[in-house]
């Protein structure tokens, strides 16, 4: 027979479990979802508003991963349990992870309704997964060095700013391999004419490189380079603090830097993956993190204030100077135009 | 290790310290070395077969960088190593020996000092008084010494001078010890035998110090071939070490089997040296095997 002490005993007993084990039941109702983003700005108003709102109407929990680099991750990883559910990289990694068979090649509106209002570029044959936002590549220039604005790409070879241009090391960039091909088009037969690529690349010399572009703001901010390649967003972002600084878009065309989503084939939540791309498309939420950082909302509806509409690419028109390299072609032979980039710049 | 059976309390205490070589070292190398000889990840990667490619890759140098890289990495690591322990050595002795305790306290913590802050702070400190616009370049200028910037930064020179700093306290701690434990009285007897202050130094107290010299540079060599954030952000595009080759086949080419035989022969090749360097020293202060 039961004590009526054994009983209060076994009582508090299954109590202590019950508060114990109860969040890891409602963790296994919750699903989460595995992400990848940026840190810095764009991290602060994803982690701040973009997320929590997602995870509340999705009842859901977003794991995000800042930490770079994120494609050796997912490498690293099972292929049926990937480490993520949604790659967030720029458009070269995404073609690396395609050709692994770490992500899926198309996004369609199918599992993404606002596919269907993206500009053409976003789901173009350059791409793999959906483009969500996209930085246009061009010249970040001084101001204050009696420079004029650069009108062409050419303008960086200008003699006047020898030792004071600033590009990529580009075996490490995508912005400086951006910039090897279209130095092809502008000097050559087209973005894959490497050996014009080469001799403009060796004309550039003597020229100041970075790993990042972080790295090539500062130098821009401080002086240190007069002139360099950047991207648009890595410029309009010191608007309103009077920094000497401007962006010029060369007539040849700008090059596309951009932000791409994507979903693994493995992931156990490919579902809520979509959902979560359908979100990030989703105009207000576009319009919200376009604002925040200066980058070009893929989605053809969203309406930005006057002053980021008047400099970002809002239009078919604008949108059409975007040069999209061909990813593809350039990871196939990156080993080989790493070895030559790597001498010709030493040095 | 064992007492009738059971571990001793030697054991015991050693436990965690293997632990952590076989957790974060024996372990990550073995994966390594086995990526290295893969076509791929072999656990993810059905096709992924045995090869000896990327090592071929690395010996024929098909693309004239990885032999430099190589010998880079070695001429820095080396000549880091003795910049330090020629700034070190007379730094440890003197510290060594020195009488005041306050005087000695002082002076470890400006030793001390710069190890508390980070390394990307110290290569960034550097990178603002050697680059063009740094104070160096400008103060030049503003004197009318020079009117083009000097070559100061993004080359092997900026490189070095900045490693040398992060990396003599690590010298100097390791030297004071061994030459605060040598005992004064041996020099003092030279020199009451006729030898000179110098001669007394190179005859008793260099000898005797040679296994402090020995740690010293191991620790310096090691720890100067295997920097990434400081050759990175120092050398520009002048500089290309491994440890730089490596990170750029892991983060953007995304072939982690190359960086893994890169590892491997960076491994192999710095164990030679200290072999190397381990006979020389032990030759020279006619002992064997100082470390």
């Amino acid at each position: 027979m039961i004590s009526r002490r054994k009983a209060l005993h076994a009582g508090a007993g299954l109590a202590v479990l019950a508060t114990v084990g109860a969040p890891s039941i409602l963790h296994a109702q919750t699903k989460t979802l595995k992400i990848t983003t940026w840190g810095g700005k764009w991290g602060e108003v994803m982690k701040g508003t973009v997320l929590p709102a997602f995870e509340k109407e999705f009842k859901c929990t977003v794991s995000a991963d800042q930490a770079f680099p994120f494609v050796p991750k997912l490498q690293a990883s099972s292929k049926n349990d990937p480490i993520y559910d949604v790659l967030h990289t720029n458009s070269n990694e995404q073609w690396n992870s395609f050709t692994e068979g770490l992500v899926m090649e198309k996004i369609t509106a199918k599992e993404v309704p606002n596919v269907a209002d993206v500009y053409p570029y976003a789901v173009s044959d350059k791409i793999v997964g959906v483009t969500i936002f996209t930085s246009a590549i061009g010249l970040g220039y001084r101001t204050d060095k009696g420079l004029t604005k650069p009108t062409s790409w050419k303008d960086l070879a200008d003699p006047k700013l020898a030792g004071a241009r600033g590009g990529y090391i580009i075996p490490v960039n995508s912005l400086g391999q951006a910039h090897l091909m279209m130095l092809g088009k502008v000097y050559g037969k087209g973005l894959t004419d490497l050996d014009a690529a080469y001799k403009a690349l060796e004309a550039l010399k003597p020229i100041k490189l970075v790993d990042f572009t972080g790295q090539m703001e500062k130098m821009l901010l401080s002086g240190e380079v007069s002139e360099g390649v950047i991207h648009d967003s890595g410029v309009y972002r010191y608007e309103g603090q009077n920094q000497p600084v401007d962006f010029a878009g060369p007539s040849e065309g700008v090059l596309a830097l951009e932000q791409v989503l994507n979903v693994t084939p493995g992931s156990k939540v490919k579902e809520l993956g979509f959902a979560y791309i359908d979100y990030m498309l989703r105009p207000d939420i576009q319009k919200m993190l376009a604002e925040a950082v200066w980058y070009s909302p893929a989605n053809k509806k969203v309406k930005l204030d006057a002053k980021y509409d008047a400099k970002l690419l809002t239009t078919e028109a604008k949108v059409a100077t975007l040069i999209q390299p061909d990813w593809k072609w350039y990871n196939a032979r990156k080993e080989d135009i790493d070895a030559r980039v790597t001498k010709i710049l030493k040095g | 290790m064992t007492t009738r059976g059971r571990p001793s309390p030697i054991a015991w205490l050693l436990a965690p310290a293997a632990l952590l070589f076989v957790l974060f070292f024996v372990l990550p190398f073995g994966v390594m070395a086995a990526m290295s000889v893969f076509s791929g990840n072999p656990v993810n990667n059905p096709n992924a077969f045995l090869t000896t490619r990327h090592y071929e890759r690395f010996v024929f140098d098909t693309a004239g960088i990885y032999h430099d890289a190589l010998w880079a990495t070695l001429r820095i690591g080396l000549i880091t190593t003795i910049i330090s322990l020629l700034i070190g050595y007379p730094l440890a002795h003197w510290m060594a020996r020195m009488q005041s305790r306050l005087g000695h306290a002082l002076v470890l913590m400006a030793v001390i000092a710069p190890m508390l802050t980070g390394i990307v702070v110290r290569t960034f400190a550097w990178m603002t008084i050697l680059q063009d616009k740094g104070v160096i370049n400008t103060l030049l200028i503003q004197w009318g010494l020079t009117d083009k910037p000097l070559p100061l930064m993004y080359n092997e020179f900026g490189t070095i001078v900045a490693l040398v700093h992060i990396y003599v306290p690590f010298m100097v701690l390791t030297l004071t010890g061994v030459i605060g434990r040598i005992d004064e009285r041996l020099e003092q007897a030279a020199r009451s035998l006729g030898a000179g202050r110098l001669r007394a130094f190179v005859e008793v107290t260099l000898p005797l110090s040679l296994p402090g010299i020995l740690a010293g540079s191991l620790l310096v060599f090691a720890l100067s071939i295997s920097a990434y954030v400081t050759p990175s952000l120092m050398g520009g595009t002048d500089v290309l070490t491994l440890p730089m080759l490596i990170a750029q086949q892991v983060g953007t080419s995304f072939n982690p089997n190359f960086a893994g035989a890169l590892g491997v022969i960076l491994l192999l090749v710095s164990l030679a040296i200290v072999i190397a360097y381990n006979r020389i020293l032990a030759r020279l202060s006619g002992e064997q095997g100082l470390a």
